[in-house]
């Protein structure tokens, strides 16, 4: 409560002060104002915020008016992970530039540290360069295509090292132009978790590129078009793009090309009553002949893809994604609901990502969200599999 | 404890209703009443600055119900007439006093705005979402501008140049606001000029900055920026005041803000106008020094927010509405997947780019609602709210027209669209409110002892006369003790009662009219009206008028059950 007088009987008292007619009586409508007036004058009193203000305006201090400092950190450290805890320190400099450390540790010992910095390029844009490492120790692995069985899962453990840095232009309010290089350094090493490792059930045949870990320059390239209001949290709008990336191996064993297509776009109904919204996502790997290792492959199954299935589900070197969502919004201010669909398949030639044996899911889910941003998506999944629980941090699509 | 607390708000309330007309032991009419000012008498001098924060103030509420909880308590800044006085919050002008389009066109403005030529920059702007910063200008005035968004042309400008007229027409202390335009290169940035970044770093502010803004801005055709520029308010700013509660060091703010009727009527007005963003943020309150005596003027700083855009863009659909947050509709919606559906998710608006969201057709007064609401608008009474639609029924449609063509559309049809609505609007205003309570007033009481008056609601059109007519019950009045003694009934088909015989002639002395409807279809004319006149040199003098009882003893939250 925000009120000058902390305590009821206080008020009470105040109020009855404030406002009964004063002890001697006046001879006039004026006087009597006057003598109440007089009256609170001798007990004047510096406002003292309660508690409850004196937080909110602590908190909105360290986090919008000095932003420098420790924060909360709650991204895995690579899919999977499961529940993370982690914490990080920002420091700004310049007008609006930062660096930061942060830490991550997951319900399954996977473990991350990075630092980065990143810096405004005038108003269309920023560049930022970023160095850090992970440990996955339980990364799954159920073999290639789509018929794999869950039973089939293997562990292993991805250890990486990598130091990136990026460009991200605005030209337009539309125009997305992304750029950015990375040294990559794996290394894969025997799973740990109740799954048996990789090297127990699969070999290079069955899980390409086993036994070596490579170190990449990987280099991308992304251009489209994005007229959400926000990729975190959007009601309408769109976003088209295509990313090319280019994985060198250091020692030229491994090197490949993909290239990624997404599509995004939602749909309000009657002044956002409700939003249809749609996702389309193909990653295909460009060369036939290159091989693109077991952990590069690209994968559906996880809280963002087929949302019913474990992380790293299917993986092949084709994929094929198709989310749909029909959402209705309790409130305005901050809580949306909706029911989803997702179907996608995995493939080893392009031409077969089609829609024979795919796989599908069905679920309902809740997300809580700021006008621009989404901090919590809980959600219910079933799939063919049986059901999953998604608890994540940021937008689905 | 609950018990006792609750005993203990009972109690003062009993003490302490309606403070301007006191009753009880002391008599009930002064030789002052009705007083027309409300008088500042301590030196305020000493009123420390505060900042109210605005998520605490949202939060509080939205969640909880700030304020006094005793159930339909009278406003207690009205004199003994039922009307509001002059005071450090409020100014009666339209409905008391006739306002001149003249007077309506230049509304709280004092001069013809900023001094044109270089103006320098020496402060960004902090708060509120439209781009601006603060300038001086030739003369050594300083300005606070406010663009409008790239987006959103005029629409925002014209919104706080209309609006601020209405609401000092309608006695508020209104900020001055010239719309004009800049062209950047008579811009220049202050040596002294700071500016806090998003770093959190405070450097000095380079025209880089002032660039940056006017990136955010809508760009007139010719490079010059339209703009609003508010003058700086005169005195020492204090921040601003909350919609409940009493400022603890300001001696002269005795009575809860939750009970001042000129808040309470913001349910009306702000529903006129579409006022949804009613916040302490957007109030402020200024120290005065007058004659040598120091005081707290109270000022409707931002009424920016009214009709039917935000500072960017268009309001959102729910906008006047419903609040940020209410239980009921977020449960309906959510268990019916949405498909509870309200008019505000289909009506449809009349095409009109610079008012967008703003229209009279559907538009309900009662069920008007801020985004965040404010304990004294929760507390409105019917007798608040008829106070408000007095004035509101006194604009006239030239009146609405002349004021709206003060912010300087550019869509000849927005225009035309926004008078359209708030003529629609005021007459639904008067057609809810004015029928709500007995609506007679304007109340004399003629030598030979005919009462007159007028009925608001028949006068406007939204009201046949009583079927049966008007009763008046008469009574003698001592003011001592407060006993009132019957002398006789009359009554009059029309507005025109005559006395009984037997009034008392000597001076000094007073009478008492109980005035009600006899309509079946008015069930509130059967609530009497009492006025009470005062006899001096041969005439009668209006003293007192109560138009609802003082209260309702049924606490808050049986009431609500």
């Amino acid at each position: 409560m925000i009120q000058p007088h902390r305590s009821p009987i206080a008020a009470t008292a105040l109020l009855a002060l404030c406002l009964s007619p004063p002890a001697a009586a006046q001879d006039s409508r004026e006087a009597e104002i006057a003598a109440k007036q007089a009256e609170k004058a001798k007990s004047l009193q510096v406002y003292v915020p309660s508690k409850a203000e004196r937080i909110i305006t602590n908190f909105e201090r360290e986090a919008i008016i000095s932003p420098s400092g420790p924060f909360p950190f709650l991204d895995s450290p690579y899919r999977g992970g499961g529940f993370t805890l982690g914490a990080g320190y920002r420091q700004f400099y310049g007008d609006a530039s930062f660096w930061d450390i942060k830490g991550a540790y997951s319900i399954k010992n996977y473990k991350l540290i990075e630092t980065s910095t990143r810096v405004p390029l005038g108003t269309h844009g920023h560049a930022g360069v970023r160095g850090g490492w992970r440990d996955a120790p339980q990364v799954a692995y159920y073999g290639l295509g789509m018929d794999t069985l869950p039973e089939a899962r293997a562990n292993f453990r991805l250890k990486q090292t990598f130091f990136d840095g990026y460009v991200a232009l605005r030209p337009q309010r539309w125009i997305v132009l992304d750029a950015g290089a990375s040294y990559e350094d794996y290394k894969i090493e025997e799973g740990r978790g109740s799954a048996p490792t990789i090297e127990d059930i699969y070999n290079p045949i069955t899980a390409p590129g086993l036994g070596i870990s490579p170190t990449y320059l990987h280099t991308q390239g992304t251009v489209g078009i994005d007229w959400r209001r926000s990729p975190a949290y959007s009601r309408s709008g769109g976003f088209y793009g295509v990313t090319l990336h280019n994985w060198a191996d250091q020692d030229d064993v491994l090197t490949f090309s993909r290239l990624d297509a997404d599509v995004v776009q939602h749909v309000p109904i009657l002044r956002d009553t409700w939003v249809l919204s749609f996702h389309a996502r193909m990653e295909s790997t460009i060369g036939d002949d290159d091989v693109v290792p077991f952990f590069l492959l690209p994968a559906l199954g996880s809280g963002s893809t087929l949302r019913a299935y474990p992380s790293w589900r299917f993986r092949d070197r084709h994929s094929l994604l198709g989310q749909a969502e029909f959402r209705w919004i309790p409130n305005r201010l901050g809580m949306d609901m909706a029911l989803f669909y997702d179907a996608g398949k995995v493939a080893s030639r392009r031409e077969d990502l089609d829609f024979d044996n795919i796989k599908s899911d069905w679920g309902l889910g809740v997300r809580f969200h700021l006008p621009m941003y989404t901090f919590l998506r809980i959600e219910a999944a079933k799939g063919s599999e049986g059901w999953n629980l998604v608890f994540s941090s940021s937008a689905v699509f | 404890m609950r018990r006792l607390t609750f005993a203990l708000v009972i109690l003062a309330a009993g003490l302490a209703l309606a403070p301007f007309s006191a009753r009880g032991a002391s008599q009930r009419f002064y030789k002052d009443d009705p007083i027309a000012r409300e008088p500042d008498t301590q030196d305020a001098s000493k009123v420390a600055e505060w900042e109210i924060n605005l998520s605490s103030d949202l939060l509080l509420n939205l969640f909880t119900n700030p304020g006094d909880l005793t159930p339909d308590v009278r406003a207690q800044n009205i004199n003994t007439i039922d009307e509001v006085p002059d005071s450090s919050w409020f100014t009666n002008r339209i409905y008391v006093k006739p306002v001149s389009l003249e007077e309506l066109k230049r509304g709280p403005n004092t001069m013809d705005g900023p001094a044109p030529g270089r103006w320098t920059v020496i402060r960004p702007k902090t708060a509120g979402a439209a781009p601006g910063f603060t300038v001086r200008d030739e003369k050594g005035e300083v300005w606070f501008l406010s663009f409008d968004g790239k987006r959103n042309p005029r629409a925002p400008t014209a919104a706080i140049a209309v609006a601020c007229r209405i609401f000092w027409a309608l006695g508020y202390y209104q900020v001055e606001s010239y719309i004009t335009s800049i062209d950047p290169k008579n811009l220049e940035v202050a040596e002294s000029a700071r500016i806090r970044t998003l770093s959190g770093r405070v450097r000095q502010m380079q025209m880089k900055d002032v660039r940056h803004v006017l990136n955010r801005s809508a760009r007139s055709s010719d490079g010059s920026y339209r703009v609003l520029a508010a003058r700086a308010l005169p005195g020492r700013v204090i921040g601003g005041f909350r919609f409940y509660g009493t400022r603890p060091d300001d001696p002269n703010d005795v009575v809860p803000h939750e009970h001042r009727r000129e808040l309470r009527a913001l349910q009306v007005f702000g529903g006129w106008t579409n006022l949804t963003d009613m916040k302490a943020g957007n109030t402020l309150d200024s120290v005065i020094t007058e004659g040598g005596r120091s005081f707290v003027r109270h000022y409707l700083q931002d009424v920016g927010s009214s009709f039917g855009t935000g500072a960017l863009e268009r309001k959102d659909p729910d906008d006047g509405y419903e609040h940020l947050y209410e239980g009921a509709p977020l449960v309906k919606r959510l268990f019916t997947m949405g498909f509870y559906i309200q008019p505000w998710q289909y009506m449809p608006y009349p095409k009109a780019p610079e008012v967008v969201r703003f229209e009279g057709d559907r538009f309900e007064p009662e069920e008007w609602k801020a985004r965040v609401p404010a304990a004294a608008v929760k507390r409105a009474r019917a007798d608040d709210t008829f106070w408000a639609a007095l004035r509101v029924m006194a604009f006239t449609d030239e009146m609405i027209r002349t004021v709206v063509h003060e912010g300087q559309f550019g869509d000849p049809n927005s225009e035309k669209v926004l008078a359209d609505a708030l003529i629609q609007r005021r007459d639904k205003i008067g057609q809810v409110y004015l029928t709500k309570v007995n609506p007679t007033h304007k109340f004399a009481l003629a030598g030979d002892g005919a009462l007159s008056f007028e009925n608001a609601a028949v006068r406007a059109g939204f009201a046949k006369p009583p079927a049966s007519g008007y009763k008046a019950a008469w009574f003698r009045f001592d003011n001592a003790t407060g006993q009132a003694t019957a002398i006789g009934e009359t009554a009059a088909p029309n507005e025109r009662i005559p006395g009984p015989s037997g009034l008392p002639t000597g001076d000094g002395t007073f009478v008492k009219i109980s005035i009600s409807g006899v309509d079946p279809s008015h069930s509130s004319w059967a609530q009497p009206v009492d006025v009470y006149f005062k006899r001096a040199g041969g005439d009668w003098t209006l003293v007192g008028l109560d138009r609802l009882p003082h209260m309702n003893p049924e606490p808050m939250s049986v009431k609500k059950r």
